[in-house]
């Protein structure tokens, strides 16, 4: 436990950036649960590779990850009933995260108004690749087209070969750490001076921040000074860093037992908070704090959650 | 409308060059005073990384990287290696909330500034040293392992062309301060806070290291491809060097694909019908898209396909998300008006707060613009004793600059 188990998030995002956003409270101490769709689940639960090699909801790797220490609760906003049972949450969140398509919350009733209707200081969090608002809000992306958005791709690659995405899910990482520093502040904010607030987070905005020397030069001279600069000397391999000297004397790394998935290594924390120690736990099976969020929290009876369970709203 | 969510927050940046002062300008962005601070001799080098014709004055006022990255604060000439700087700086980390520290851990040390003495200072204040962000040795971008899964398919690693480590090291700085306000307001002390440049981007690689514990099996690069999706890549467009990328995530983004292509044909072709096939065929399949794309402008492109539900986006270069219609309509970049440097447009707060939205407030400062605001107003000394200051090289207006940079 830490001064940050008060901070109460409710992880509606369905990507990434959301996720690695709320992975980072979770693990400072914040009570995050992930509100996932009945069924299915998170959409990051199918990404492998998986424990064993078999592809198991419970398995992949980038849910493993990016799930350590919240809780998980099965949820159809989609429907009223669902929708009646997260406003009961949202009494009791201090922070919603979210990446929906700009506009889909509103004819939910769950909009920033609708939400602020219920909770005064409720700060909402919408991390989505062009943000609320412009001629491309509505625009689809994934984490490849996110990136092409944001300038930094023409910097990585061969300068006689097309532009390249930097490893993994960078749009969405850098976006969920932008996400990360955002939502602290709003709900720090909103802690100790009662300002509502939604966030408005564009991923591309975020990237196009990062650009460093690039977007000065030539804003400033218009000189474009961005290059492609070819191939990297000394990278270091995954095998490497779980064998490096310097992190083992840090002890970045974490082992974590899972039910499922089994004992796993982990990295740490990206970053140390001397009085917020780091936390440790696993990421939630699919709907494992039902029971916890729905009787202990909001006061159903166990009858009610096998009637909700029947008509498919958990 | 609010204040500014920081709004009455001291922050004292010690640091220079990229990460802290990153970390410091998205602080002051959000309304923090930010006070950098500078030596004569010990000068951010980011003021010298435009050249100036040689008699331009005040040339340190005036590189574009300095300006954008340090919109927002103040700034002070406070020289903390010079014994009679050590006095002022401790009184004003007393009135101060945060320290941005730059360096390693062991460069506060030697100058006796180490967390405890700060700390003696002021019991709340709140400490961040940001290392593994030096210029020099392998990057936080090799060290990582993110390099390692940035490639062409069956190529080296490639370089990534920008110092990533150093805006992901101040965004985590940023983010990590504000939690140790929340964490001050329950216990009423301040804390120590730590960004490792190469733990940080692990941090944004980690299911990499989680799946390799499963396996033993190291990823391997792709360029842009992806690991179900297909086609998904970067795709050649008219004109030179001009790009853009497309992700076909189902089969119903697929059919829509092959309608705008004008080969509705495809989507039922055997070697592309499903996922899996479509993956098989990927050569083929990525050789039919090029060849359509490369006869058209990459907004037409991206635009026909979006109308069809398919992510697609023009890859930007700078100059083209400096003239981006998306940013400009979001009014994302601000005219800003500096009084050595004059006026010209910089990207405003990173992201929007609807009961507070922050603007470019202001400009740079030049160097040691606020010394009369620290010495005179926050610390509360005679024009005596600034002067003494001065004469004795703690503090002053211009930096000790070499007749060539």
């Amino acid at each position: 436990m830490t001064t940050l188990a008060d901070l109460r998030i409710l992880d509606l995002s369905d990507g990434v950036a959301g996720a690695y956003c709320t992975k980072l409270f979770a693990g400072f101490g914040a009570d995050v649960v992930a509100v996932e769709p009945p069924g299915s689940g998170h959409p990051l639960r199918r990404h492998g590779p998986f424990a064993d090699d078999r592809p198991h909801r419970e398995t992949g790797a980038l849910w493993l990850y990016l799930g350590t220490n919240k809780r998980s609760v099965t949820l159809a906003i989609g429907s009223p009933t669902g929708r009646g049972l997260f406003r009961r949450l949202v009494e009791e969140a201090n922070v919603i995260v979210e990446s929906f398509p700009p506009g889909r919350l509103d004819p939910l009733g769950l909009g920033f108004q609708a939400l602020w209707a219920i909770k005064r200081r409720i700060v909402l969090v919408s991390v989505t690749p062009f943000g609320q608002t412009g001629p491309r809000a509505g625009w689809r992306a994934t984490n490849l087209a996110s990136f092409a958005s944001g300038g930094q791709m023409c910097l990585t690659g061969e300068p006689d070969r097309e532009p390249l995405l930097i490893g993994g899910y960078q749009a969405e990482y850098q976006a969920g750490l932008q996400a990360f520093a955002a939502t602290a502040t709003a709900a720090q904010n909103a802690d100790a001076l009662e300002v509502p607030q939604h966030v408005d987070l564009s991923a591309q905005e975020g990237m196009a921040s990062a650009l460093e020397t690039c977007l000065p030069s030539w804003a400033y001279h218009k000189q474009d000074i961005s290059r492609r600069p070819g191939a990297a000397e000394g990278a270091h391999t995954i095998g490497q860093l779980l064998e490096s000297e310097q992190l083992r004397a840090r002890d970045y790394f974490r082992e974590i037992e899972h039910p499922i998935s089994g004992r796993l290594t982990y990295p740490g924390p990206p970053f140390l908070l001397s009085a917020l120690p780091w936390q440790t736990g696993r990421a939630p099976t699919l709907g494992e704090h039902n029971d916890d969020v729905f009787c202990g929290q909001l006061g159903l009876s166990r009858q009610e959650l096998t009637r909700l369970r029947a008509a498919g709203v958990v | 409308m609010f204040h500014l969510p920081l709004h009455g927050l001291r922050v004292l940046e010690l640091s220079m060059g990229w990460a802290g002062p990153y970390a410091g300008r998205l602080l002051a962005d959000m309304g923090a005073e930010v006070i950098k601070i500078e030596a004569v001799k010990g000068w951010d080098p980011l003021r010298s990384s435009t050249i100036q014709p040689p008699e331009t004055k005040r040339p340190w006022d005036r590189a574009p990287s300095f300006n954008h990255l340090n919109r927002n604060k103040y700034g002070c000439v406070l020289d903390l290696a010079n014994l009679g700087g050590r006095e002022p700086f401790l009184r004003l980390v007393a009135v101060s909330d945060a320290v941005i520290w730059g360096d390693d851990e062991a460069a506060l040390d030697r100058l006796g500034l180490d967390y405890r003495a700060l700390s003696q200072a002021n019991e709340q204040i709140i400490v961040v040293s940001l290392s593994g962000h030096g210029q020099t040795g392998l990057g936080a971008e090799q060290t990582s392992g993110l390099s390692h899964l940035t490639g062409y398919a069956g190529g080296p690693p490639q370089r990534i062309g920008m110092r990533y480590g150093d805006p992901m090291g101040g965004m985590a700085a940023a983010g990590a301060i504000i939690l140790a306000l929340w964490d001050r307001r329950r216990t009423g002390c301040g804390q120590r806070i730590e960004v490792h440049g190469r733990e940080n981007l692990i941090g944004v690689i980690g299911e990499n290291v989680v799946g390799y514990s499963m396996n033993g099996r190291e990823p391997f690069r792709r360029g842009n491809r992806h690991p179900s999706m297909a086609p998904h890549g970067c795709y050649p467009c008219a004109g030179d060097d001009q790009w853009v990328a497309i992700a076909c995530e189902d089969d119903a983004q697929f059919a829509a694909l092959c309608a705008v292509i004008g080969q509705p044909d495809l989507a039922s072709d055997p070697r592309f019908a499903d996922v899996v096939s479509r993956y098989r065929h990927q050569d083929t399949l990525d050789g039919i898209v090029a060849a359509w794309s490369r006869e058209r402008a990459k907004e037409g492109v991206a635009t026909a396909l979006q109308g069809a539900g398919v992510p697609a986006m023009p890859v930007l270069n700078v100059p083209e998300v400096f003239a981006d219609e998306q940013l400009r309509a979001r009014g994302f970049f601000e005219n800003v008006s500096h009084a050595v440097a004059d006026t010209w447009e910089m990207e405003g707060p990173h992201w929007r707060m609807s009961e507070s939205p922050g603007h470019v407030r202001l400009p740079a400062p030049s160097f040691g613009e606020h010394n009369d605001y620290v010495f005179r107003y926050l610390l509360g000394l005679s024009e005596d004793e600034v002067a003494s200051l001065k004469a004795a090289g703690v503090t002053g207006r211009v930096p000790d600059w070499p007749a060539q940079v």
